[in-house]
């Protein structure tokens, strides 16, 4: 069985993560390497339904 | 009387509204898990304007040509002087720098640490962002002190008929 922390710590994880993608999504804007800035912008928004799902997977497991 | 208070509240499963009013100094394990599926989603939706703006520049790749500009007379700017301008925008400012008696360089005078005006410093012979205090090369727009990581992005310039003129914005080599 998981910890009842997995979720959360996915989940922190996963904002560890938005974090760093942002910085480097901007960060390559600026140096005009635009298609990693794509790439990383798509990453972040991937990476929210993740969280969705983590967060409902929990739910059951608690029920 | 009414039943409105007595019926069972319904299953509050949502992202948005995790604050229980009569028990809102609270957060217990899942409220934090919702706080934290909310930032992933500011997050995601915080990066959709970049993604835009990025795609819409490599979409217009290669050398962008804007209107030539006329930035100065060649007689109104001395030797080791500097004159600002804007280019390519209305809002981008840039500074023209005189170097010798036919070499000019021009640089988007905006420090790419966060954006304060860059300033020449004719004594010093260096280029100045006054905000934490990070240098520039004049020669090159490559960074040479401070909090600046990246080159100031460099006009190249044209001197027709006596007047300087701002040509294109040139693009960082990769």
């Amino acid at each position: 069985m998981k910890s009842k922390y997995f979720g959360i710590t996915a989940l922190l994880v996963i904002l560890m993560l938005n974090i760093i993608f942002t910085q480097k999504m901007v960060h390559q804007y600026y140096f005009e390497n635009y298609t990693n800035s794509i790439i990383l912008a798509g990453l972040n928004i991937l990476l929210f339904p993740i969280a969705i799902l983590i967060f409902k997977k929990d739910q059951k497991g608690v029920k | 009387m009414n039943d409105k208070n007595n019926k069972i509240p319904f299953n509050e499963d949502n992202y948005t509204h995790n604050i229980d009013r009569n028990n809102e100094r609270r957060l217990d394990r899942r409220g934090f898990m919702k706080t934290l599926v909310g930032a992933a989603g500011v997050f995601a939706i915080s990066s959709l304007p970049w993604g835009a703006v990025a795609a819409k520049e490599l979409m217009g790749l290669g050398d962008k040509e804007y209107p030539h500009k006329k930035i100065t007379d060649v007689k109104a700017i001395p030797i080791g002087n500097a004159v600002d301008f804007k280019f390519p925008g209305e809002h981008d400012d840039a500074i023209l720098i005189r170097l010798s008696e036919d070499k000019y360089v021009a640089y988007q005078s905006a420090c790419t640490h966060l954006r304060c005006p860059v300033f020449w410093e004719k004594e010093k012979g260096e280029m100045i962002c006054p905000c934490h205090h990070g240098k520039f090369d004049v020669n090159t727009g490559a960074p040479t002190a401070g909090p600046p990581r990246r080159p100031l992005p460099e006009i190249q310039v044209q001197v027709e008929n006596g007047a300087v003129y701002a040509v294109r914005v040139k693009r960082y080599e990769v």
